[in-house]
């Protein structure tokens, strides 16, 4: 195979994306048809990458170490065997589901070059290459929450504010690292997280996490959930961000930097993974949002794959790494089930919805696994990996940890709980009128999502050994054993007791709740919701008082205030009494020396010749 | 070939009066705007390799015996031309609508082509007495095309020019007669040869005074300025274009560039007095264009500020500010045949020059609008227009040469030009179209077609200004500046 063709998982999707901003909006079929052969062409490529594996291609670019260099190996294989997989999936649940948007054009090429820039960025070899496709993505996600609505545009500046502030710190960390080691080579590069190099850790890990949508960085998904389209949910913050966002970190915990088990950095990340987990849970629960609902999990579940990677342990890593891929699966598919029902009743409002287990009986099944995937129950892939990121935790020492990835386990189920029985049990709710199951190409990829999530759970040998395992080759201590299929299902030891024993808990609080709440399902979170304390820090979040791009707006225009008040206007003042004064009285003064005579005007000549001959005869000596 | 450029609008200009007796409009029309357009094309891609093949002196044979005008091209005489010609051919075709209510359009063109042989025939001359005599027939055309209206204030306006402007030459040719009599001739290579012999420093710096106040009355310096506010924007448009883009060059500036760094030699001391000359222009004008309620009068007093920045860079002396010097005339050229083109196009459509009476006018007219707008911050010197490169290479050049006053000077005149500038879109352009303009329209296609060529033309130099530079600029620079290294430290007045 030639190395060239590495271009190909680029130039592909960025030449579609082309075609489709040419081709007019009103020719629909071509366009559907083209996108979804130009996906299953870059699928069937990223089979192939996957099992080649080893590839390089590498030209100059701009001089100084900056190279346009594309390296595949096992880890950038994987990764964009995922991507190319999402792109399939969306691509065919886009052309029903999307057909009637106004924007289409823009839709398809902002998601084909999304795609161009995802598989960029993972092939990357050199930093700015890598940037550069980073942050080409961050504009195309600008563009695609666009194509939601009249009030999607404040959420895209806020996405793209708020991802520009984590690129803008990788930068940094990169521009660090670069004057530290040298090279902008990233398979060049291996240091220790001490001194200065300790800051280019936190600064790449912001980068890494904040693309993952961790805690605090998230705070435009639940707004997107909302404004954006449901597709675009299940593609980007869903999928493809958490892909790229845990590669990276991956690559930066376990390649660039060495984290150290328990160090310093470790901590860090084990206490950001850790927060986020538990926060964002919280706000889940109480969404009245089927799709708001599910961007908090979005959030909560890279805790998880944010402290797997922070244990520094094999096990904890590869929890973290499978985690991220069955997380994109199934929360991938919980968004296309979401947009299902959306698609069909025309609300996700919780309060609104029920009983469409019936009418949409796939869209359910789907959804049914898809979340008990995602509260980690047995046997399905969410339990596996969860499971190892527990005991990856519990062998660093610090329970807390668990403790909180276990409470975490609890709210998830019981917001699931909440969400399932809303929508699809109970009794029918009147506010929407009789439906029937969505198309083919909605529900398939829905199916298809479920049923991976069971393969992986399964099955688990198969993603384990074919995919996470490999990636630590050459990362674990000599001798340390890497096989973590042996008790990846074994139900009957400490962790997975207690594991187990959460999801009975949050299926208790459940129905605590929904009795509580008159057996009406949505209400099933009051408990919590009004819990004493808990209460008002709700009432705190919900007015945005934790987020930090509506406080960081209010400190600038704050501050823009006080600029203005301050220094401008007096500046202005001088500005406009003085200086428009003086001007104004030159000018009158050189006015009224023109009266329009003509002896006045040719006098100005003869005296000026006066001067001239005067001048000229004083420099010479006369 | 290089006769071409005095000849062919020569004998045009001889046979469109009879031609206008047969067909008045459409043929003279044709013919003009064919002269202007042959001319361009002739410059711009026969010219360089005029210059390449190294044949500079063409002397007239006449019967058999050469006659004694010799003409010579060098890169500067080119650039010149080629400024000339591109900014007629624009004016020739603006002055197609244009004219048409004045009437007698074969005559009008005639003594446009005269004026712009003389133009042409100015910058190809080699001695001083033919200076002389293109220099007046340049400017007898032009007190014809000032008065060309007939009504009072254009006669009035013409007087005063034909009076100052008939002082101006007087002196010039006291000046060429003194010259004469201390060198024995009136070549240029020669008058320079004998200038560097000679030990009469007083008599040759009153022949350089008697030469600023000439030339610079013709460029309209300050203090020998007064008739141009009345005559610029008493012409009809198109003239005013032809007067503050080209003439007031070509007499002015062209010739004292040519006199005082080819012949004479840029001593320090003429070097500062050209550089106080244009640096009070530049201000002093600068503040009289902001109290101007006339927009051809505001646009007039803008060129002799303008005027001021080109004569400071070229007082300068040295590479960098001759180039910018060079560069701010040809984007001045454009700019400002623009903006009095547009002018024109304003008082045809809504019947006044009072800039107080306008209002909104951009909803009704918006290539004008537009046009106006780009060629105002192209003088203003906003970036990326070609203005902004130019007066950034002078503002550049001076720093460079240790002149800080200067240097600040030509900042605060930037300020004050942008600040009228904004003062001519706020009152002409902006606001709510009034509802006395309801029945105006749009400046007929040709009229349009010749303001967006020199908008365009603003904007690409602008981006491309380096390509520009080093095609048209640096060729006349070099030909300047190779006899200024000759010259500079050996004659004339210390």
């Amino acid at each position: 195979m030639t190395p060239q063709t590495l271009l190909i998982p680029i130039l592909l999707p960025a030449g579609l994306a082309v075609v489709f901003f040419l081709i007019p909006s009103r020719v629909k079929l071509v366009r559907e048809v083209l996108a979804v052969l130009g996906a299953s062409a870059l699928l069937y490529l990223g089979f192939v990458f996957f099992s080649v594996r080893n590839l390089s291609w590498k030209t100059p670019w701009l001089g100084r170490g900056i190279d346009f260099d594309l390296r595949l190996y096992h880890f950038s294989a994987f990764i964009l065997l995922g991507l190319t997989g999402f792109l399939f999936l969306i691509t065919l649940y886009s052309t029903v589901k999307m057909r009637n948007t106004p924007r289409l054009r823009e839709y398809y090429g902002y998601v084909f070059l999304t795609a161009a820039m995802a598989n960029g960025a993972v092939l990357s070899n050199n930093f700015v290459p890598l940037i550069f496709f980073w942050g080409g993505g961050l504009l195309t996600l600008y563009g695609l929450i666009t194509i939601g609505g009249q009030t999607s545009h404040r959420t895209a500046v806020k996405s793209l504010m708020l991802g520009g502030f984590c690129d803008f710190s990788m930068i940094l960390g990169i521009g660090i690292l670069w004057a530290k080691t040298g090279t902008l080579t990233l398979s060049e590069i291996s240091v220790k997280p001490e001194g200065v190099l300790a800051a280019a850790f936190i600064l790449m890990m912001i980068g890494a996490i904040g693309k993952a949508g961790a805690m605090p960085f998230h705070t435009w998904i639940p707004d997107a959930a909302v404004d954006a389209p449901v597709s675009v949910m299940a593609f980007i913050p869903a999928a493809l961000e958490k892909l790229l966002g845990i590669y990276l970190l991956a690559r930066i915990a376990l390649d660039f930097f060495h984290l150290e088990k328990n160090g310093a950095m470790a901590i860090t990340l084990m206490i950001i993974g850790a927060a986020t987990i538990v926060l964002a849970v919280f706000m889940a629960l109480i969404q009245k949002d089927f799709k708001r609902l599910l961007s908090y999990h979005a959030v909560s579940q890279v805790g998880y794959m944010i402290l797997g990677i922070g244990t520094a342990i094999p096990i904890g890593i590869a929890g973290g790494i499978f985690h991220m891929i069955n997380h994109a699966m199934y929360k991938s598919g919980l968004f296309l089930s979401a947009g299902s029902v959306e698609h069909r009743t025309g609300t996700t409002d919780l309060r609104k919805l029920g009983g469409l287990s019936r009418e949409m009986p796939l869209t359910a099944f789907g959804f049914a696994v898809c979340a008990l995937a995602i509260s980690g129950v047995w046997p399905l892939n969410g339990f596996v990996s969860k499971e190892m990121v527990f005991h990856g935790a519990l062998e660093t020492g610090y329970i807390i940890f668990a403790i909180a990835a276990w409470a975490g386990a609890v709210l998830t189920f019981a917001s699931f709980l909440k969400a399932g029985h809303s929508v699809f049990l109970g009794p029918r709710s009147q506010d929407v009128p009789r439906v029937k199951e969505s198309q083919g190409p909605v529900v398939l990829p829905i199916l298809i999502l479920a049923a991976l999530c069971i393969l992986f759970g399964v099955y688990n040998k198969l993603p384990l050994q074919t995919f996470i395992t490999p990636i630590l080759d050459g990362h674990a201590a000599p001798g340390e054993h890497l096989d973590f299929t042996s008790h990846a299902l074994s139900v009957f030891n400490p962790v997975a007791l207690i594991s187990i024993g959460c999801l009975i808990l949050a299926l208790l609080l459940h129905i605590y709740g929904w009795r509580r709440g008159g057996k009406k399902a949505h209400l099933a979170s009051e408990p919590v919701h009004t819990f004493p304390g808990l209460k008002q820090i709700y009432d705190l979040a919900e007015a945005r008082i934790f987020d930090i791009y509506e406080q960081g707006i209010r400190f600038l225009r704050s501050l823009s205030l006080v600029l203005f008040k301050g220094i401008d206007r007096p500046i202005d003042a001088v500005y406009d009494k003085g200086v428009t004064a003086v001007g104004r009285a030159f000018t009158r003064l050189f006015q009224s020396a023109h009266n329009g005579h003509y002896a006045n005007y040719l006098a100005w000549c003869l005296g000026g010749l006066l001067v001239l001959v005067g001048v000229i005869g004083w420099f010479v000596g006369f | 070939m290089i006769f071409l450029f005095i000849a062919l609008p020569l004998v045009v200009a001889g046979i469109l009066p009879l031609i206008g007796k047969i067909s008045p409009r459409l043929l003279p029309d044709i013919l003009a705007n064919a002269v202007f357009a042959a001319l361009l094309a002739i410059a711009l891609f026969a010219g360089p390799s005029l210059i390449g093949q190294g044949a500079g002196l063409q002397p007239f044979m006449f019967l058999g015996e050469p006659l004694g005008i010799h003409l010579a091209l060098d890169g500067f005489s080119l650039f010149m031309l080629a400024a000339i010609s591109l900014v007629g051919l624009c004016i020739g075709l603006f002055s197609v609508d244009y004219m048409e209510h004045y009437g007698h359009k074969a005559a009008y063109y005639a003594l446009l082509l005269i004026m712009f042989a003389g133009m042409n025939g100015l910058v190809l001359v080699t001695d001083f007495f033919q200076i002389y005599l293109f220099l007046e027939v340049a400017a007898i055309a032009s007190y014809a095309l000032v008065a060309y209206g007939l009504g009072h204030e254009e006669l009035e306006a013409s007087f005063k020019y034909l009076m100052l402007s008939a002082v101006s030459s007087a002196f010039i040719v006291i000046s060429v007669t003194l010259l004469f009599g201390l060198t024995g001739s009136l070549d240029f290579g020669a008058v320079s040869q004998a200038l560097r012999g000679l030990n009469q420093p007083l008599a040759s710096g009153v022949c350089a005074a008697l030469f600023i106040m000439g030339f610079g009355l013709k460029a309209a310096l300050i203090p020998f300025h007064a008739w141009l506010p009345d005559a610029h924007p008493s012409a009809p448009a198109p003239i005013s274009a032809a007067l503050s883009g080209l003439l007031i060059k070509v007499s002015g500036i062209y010739a004292l560039t040519r006199i005082f760094l080819k012949v004479f030699g840029l001593t320090p001391a003429l070097s500062n007095i050209l550089m106080i000359l244009g640096a009070v222009s530049m201000v002093v004008a600068a503040f009289l264009a902001l109290g101007q309620k006339d927009i051809k009068r505001m646009l007039a007093y803008s060129s002799i500020s303008q005027v001021g920045y080109i004569v400071l860079g070229i007082g300068l002396g040295t590479p960098l500010g001759i180039l910018g010097g060079l560069f701010h005339l040809l984007n001045h050229a454009l700019a400002k045949s623009l903006l009095f083109l547009n002018s024109g196009s304003i008082q045809m459509a809504a019947g006044t020059r009072n800039l107080e009476e306008m209002n909104g006018l951009s909803k009704k007219m918006p290539v004008t609008a537009a046009t106006t707008l780009v060629g105002s911050l192209s003088i203003a010197g906003v970036p990326p227009l070609n203005g902004f490169w130019s007066k950034l290479i002078i503002v550049v050049a001076l720093v460079q040469a240790k002149r800080f006053g200067f240097a600040l000077a030509a900042i605060l005149a930037s300020v004050l030009t942008l600040w009228y500038y904004l003062i001519i879109q706020r009152r002409a352009f902006f606001n709510k179209p009034d509802e006395k303009w309801r029945d105006v329209r749009e400046a007929p296609f040709l009229m349009t077609t010749a303001t967006v060529v020199l908008a365009l033309l603003c904007i690409v130099i602008g981006i491309f200004f380096t390509a520009t530079i080093s095609t048209w600029i640096e060729p006349a620079r070099d030909a300047l500046a190779g006899g200024l290294q000759v010259i500079q430290s050996s004659i004339g007045i210390q």
